[in-house]
């Protein structure tokens, strides 16, 4: 699926290249040509080429088409149309249906054409009288609901026959649509009655505001009922993404799409772009550190285990003959050796060769090992997540910024707008290294990881050094030898992180990565599910 | 008049008209005698040939302002032993549920009935009251003999 947000990305990581290409020439030049790039895709024919050979390099990169409302209105139409023609219902009745089947076409067809009456009536679509519905009034009619018979009574009822008061009808709708967030499925107010509600009744009974309320929250559920849509999670977003990645296929690709909000987020499971992690992983990583980090830096201070039954245990004073309060196991704290091979020698441990103390303390120190392990990723895995929280005035730190060079150096806009390529880079990559180590915590060591861990390594001296420029007070930043300095560096940055990913994603859809985890697991529902009110 | 008490009078006229057999039903008066169309106090009988038979249980209807919008609250006073009824009487049951399966057209008759209907046949998937529920999943004759000496403290007369 070609749209213009590949393009774009497409773009950019040319961009990458082009920059590279230019880096040595003068200055004043490879700014300008930048900027001609990135405002205008060039409509050259080698560029084209260029572009789509670099579409195969690059294997991170998912396919995915953004839908404003709009768009997510035209394509029900268009399934409503097509149901329609070709089994010759109303079109409300077909949306009906296609509803009903959670917007399976082929499958509505197939179960329509071999048994139509039952799927009518699974529906709520039952048996009816031939008569279009309309506001009518009806001599002698009485309301069920509201009691009301007085004369010139405009009353309503769907073809299961059941009428009541327009008035009536109209609470009804308001309360289901406005409080309780109900569009697919209202049914006819009768008790029992499976009827549903459909739009030609609903454009009869409802006023405008509430009419399109409905609209949108119908919009809602064909987005939420097919597994190919999904909302983009960015706060006042209205856009829905759509790509083709199956959840069964999340252990091998990790899809980050582009919101034309400007939201990068994973398809797969709705968090923020989580590159080069899978899923899965960024859920076990997650919930790990919700559980673990705080809690362990303390453990790993203050405690040690049970050389038994691995309890975990704080002395909070008194001797070193510790009994442990769940398997009675009495040992020494001091070498953590069995109490009773320390004879009379008590309150004062010089037994420190006894074997049975120091296996204890060896499988202390495998213990203690793994969770130094898990700090020493989870602390540089917080420090990036810090950071990028940061990032938040990151942007107006930079405006700021470009606005103060402009007036201390006499450069124009456009030439003060490599700090905000900087600032862009320095963020997105950080966003990357961040999840490198949660990658790189359930990673099984191979030759392999050796790789990753040089690419790591190299990006994070990069983005660091990047940084540090980044933070030179203006004064410094005005030397143009340092502006050539910044971008170069960003430049590298930026193409060290595609390697990176390029690398990572390659390996990870062969799947040549051996994991500590099982990446299968129940990567289903990770996403949002459920309809959001 | 507004909607609510506009249809609970005619509710209360239904229901003098035609009711089932063994029920009863009406808005109860407050202290200063004048008749509270929002709270009904009802009798709910036990269904023939069910260990609930030869028992009448005393339950309040509390209609909200936006009834029939939303259903009323039923409530058994005393609280009664059942698995779908909390400890404070409140009936949980899914008709009288206004995100469930509550339609502003079921009349107090169509409550009244489905209450008793619920007596006989408890929803073990939605417990309400934890006494209840343990001895109907796990010991049913005891459960059984406290439900018959539920029908003889609420015997009707």
């Amino acid at each position: 699926m070609d749209s213009d947000d590949d393009f774009i990305s497409n773009m950019s990581s040319e961009d990458d290249v082009m920059q590279d290409d230019t880096d040595n020439d003068d200055l004043s030049a490879a700014d300008e040509e930048f900027d001609v790039f990135d405002d205008e895709p060039d409509d050259n024919p080698a560029v084209t080429s260029m572009k789509s050979d670099k579409k195969k390099g690059v294997s991170f990169d998912v396919s995915f088409r953004v839908y404003r409302p709009i768009d997510v209105q035209n394509q029900q139409d268009e399934m409503i149309d097509e149901v329609n023609m070709i089994l010759e219902m109303k079109k409300e009745d077909a949306a009906i249906m296609l509803r009903h089947f959670r917007w399976n076409k082929e499958r509505l067809i197939e179960d329509y054409m071999d048994n139509p009456t039952k799927v009518l009536e699974a529906a709520g679509l039952g048996p009816s009288s031939s008569r279009p519905p309309e506001l009518e009034v009806i001599p002698g009619f009485m309301c069920d609901i509201c009691c009301e018979d007085e004369d010139g009574l405009l009353s309503f009822a769907m073809k299961c026959g059941h009428r009541y008061c327009a008035d009536c009808y109209r609470r009804y709708l308001t309360q289901k649509i406005r409080e309780e967030g109900e569009a697919a499925r209202i049914q006819c107010p009768t008790d029992g009655c499976q009827r549903i509600m459909d739009s030609r009744s609903l454009d009869i009974l409802l006023t405008s505001d509430l009419n399109e309320r409905y609209r949108e929250l119908l919009n809602r559920t064909f987005v939420e009922d097919k597994d190919i849509l999904k909302w983009c999670p960015a706060p006042d977003c209205e856009n829905a993404v759509e790509c083709g990645i199956k959840k069964k296929d999340l252990d091998k690709v990790v899809p980050t799409v582009d919101c034309a909000c400007g939201h990068r987020f994973c398809f797969g499971c709705s968090l923020n772009d989580h590159q080069p992690a899978p899923c899965e992983l960024v859920k076990k990583w997650l919930k790990k550190c919700a559980d673990d980090s705080e809690t362990a830096n303390w453990i790993s201070a203050n405690t040690k285990e049970c050389p038994k039954c691995n309890s975990t245990i704080e002395k909070n004073g008194g001797c070193n003959h510790m009994t442990c309060r769940k398997c009675k196991h009495e040992f020494c704290w001091m070498c953590m050796g069995l109490w009773s091979e320390h004879g009379t020698a008590w309150y004062n441990c010089n037994r420190f060769e006894e074997k049975s103390g120091s296996e204890a303390r060896d499988a202390q120190a495998k213990s203690r090992v793994s969770l130094e392990r898990y700090l020493h990723y989870y602390n540089r895995y917080a420090n990036h997540e810090q950071s990028a929280r940061l990032d938040k005035d990151m942007y107006q730190k930079t405006e700021k910024k470009m606005v103060q060079l402009q007036t201390a150096s006499g450069m124009s806009w456009i030439e003060v707008q490599y700090l905000n390529m900087a600032s862009q880079a320095l963020q997105t990559c950080r966003q990357t290294l961040k999840w490198t180590y949660a990658f790189a915590f359930y990673l099984a060591r191979n030759n392999l990881t050796e790789i990753f861990e040089d690419n790591q390594k190299d990006l994070e001296m990069a983005v660091e050094a990047l940084s540090e420029m980044f933070e030179k007070p203006i004064t410094e930043l005005a030397d143009a030898k340092l502006k050539v300095d910044m971008m170069d560096k960003t430049a590298y940055c930026k193409k060290r992180r595609v390697i990176l990913l390029d690398d990572t994603a390659d390996n990870l859809a062969n799947g040549r990565w051996t994991f500590s985890i099982d990446l299968k697991g129940l990567t289903a529902g990770a996403g949002s599910t459920g309809p959001r009110r | 008049m507004s909607l609510c008490t506009l249809r609970l009078g005619e509710e209360r006229k239904q229901w003098r008209k035609d009711h089932p057999f063994g029920f009863w039903a009406r808005p109860v008066k407050n202290a200063q005698g004048v008749l509270d169309l929002k709270t009904w106090e009802c009798g709910i009988p036990g269904k023939e040939k069910t260990i609930w038979e030869g028992g009448l249980y005393k339950m309040t209807m509390i209609f909200p302002d936006e009834y029939p919008t939303k259903p009323p609250k039923c409530k058994f006073t005393p609280p009664l032993f059942h698995p779908n009824v909390y400890p404070s009487g409140t009936v949980c049951l899914s008709i009288l549920n206004e995100d469930e399966g509550w339609k502003p057209a079921i009349t107090v008759k169509a409550i009244a009935l489905g209450v008793q209907d619920l007596l006989d046949n408890p929803n073990p998937d939605s417990p309400a009251q934890a006494e209840a529920y343990n001895l109907f999943k796990r010991d049913r004759i005891e459960y059984e003999k406290r439900v018959k000496r539920t029908v003889r403290d609420n015997a009707a007369s």
